[in-house]
């Protein structure tokens, strides 16, 4: 491995992160300075037929960053339902991540 | 209109990249703020190379990974967001479907193609890369399942896996793709 610019360092966030109400502190923007990548997670109003296997593309690529050595976050959101079906999901891959401090 | 842009994966996580293929830290900030400031609303798609081959893959030609069980794991990623797209295109929005040019996988125009490749990975990615007309295998399945309404999305590539890449050239390919007045509203 050679490496480049990247910052190896990925935080998971709820869709109203990417997509904030208009008016909302773009927090997305701020990710991006401080060097994070992002997982982003569907939107809450999708079907469960779409939304499932979304969230589990998004544990499938969590899992192969942390087996990478990458550093993974979560942002705080419990309230949002993608990220609570997120969490469940890594946790029965036996898989663990921690909130962004 | 409202215009949606569904993104491959490392425009908003570089570090999905191939080793060596990252060109910044995380999120691609250009095409940021240009989908900001258009009002764009943001899809992130899957990376199919990441979950499939993991963050130590070697870089790679679309032979390489065409093979019927990579194509069935692009199809299940591809499957949900094409959902989506479809749900998006009836609510009257214009989609935008924004690959990464010269990628194996998620190029649109230009993917990286040559049946010389294989075995001991002994090629520079500087030298000799393989570019050639055609989509990566992501984007033509993800293409083949819009069958009925692909002509209703647009797609682009940002060409950051090219050797020649110039930024500000992709990024006013980008812009023309969205047009004037591309995000009216969420």
């Amino acid at each position: 491995m050679h490496g480049d610019g990247r910052s190896r360092r990925v935080v998971v966030v709820p869709d109203v992160v990417v997509n904030p109400p208009e008016g909302a502190h773009d927090r997305l923007s701020d990710l991006a300075l401080s060097g994070w990548g992002v997982v982003a997670l569907p939107p809450p109003d999708l079907p469960a037929d779409v939304t499932h296997p979304l969230v589990a593309a998004a544990v499938e690529q969590v899992i192969a960053l942390l087996d990478g050595g990458y550093e993974v976050a979560l942002l705080p959101c419990a309230a949002d339902p993608g990220m609570r079906r997120f969490v469940a999901a890594l946790a029965t891959s036996g898989r663990t991540v921690s909130d962004l401090a | 209109m409202r215009t949606v842009c569904y993104l491959a994966h490392c425009l908003l996580n570089a570090n999905a990249k191939v080793d060596e293929g990252a060109r910044c830290a995380g999120i691609y900030s250009p095409v940021l703020a240009l989908l900001r400031d258009r009002g764009c609303t943001i899809r992130q798609m899957p990376c199919p190379e990441l979950a499939f081959a993991g963050t130590h893959r070697f870089w790679a030609v679309r032979e390489q990974y065409d093979t019927p069980v990579y194509r069935a794991h692009c199809r299940r990623l591809a499957e949900p967001v094409a959902a989506q797209i479809r749900a998006d295109l009836a609510s009257g929005a214009r989609v935008v479907l924004v690959g990464i040019d010269g990628s194996p996988s998620m190029g649109v125009e230009l993917t990286a193609a040559s049946p010389e490749w294989g075995g001991r990975p002994d090629k520079p990615r500087d030298e000799d890369y393989p570019v050639s007309l055609g989509t990566g295998l992501f984007v033509e399945t993800l293409l083949d399942l819009l069958a009925g309404v692909v002509l209703d999305v647009r797609a682009v590539g940002i060409g950051q896996d090219l050797l020649d890449y110039d930024e500000p050239a992709e990024l006013a390919k980008l812009e023309a793709m969205l047009g004037e007045g591309a995000g009216d509203a969420r």
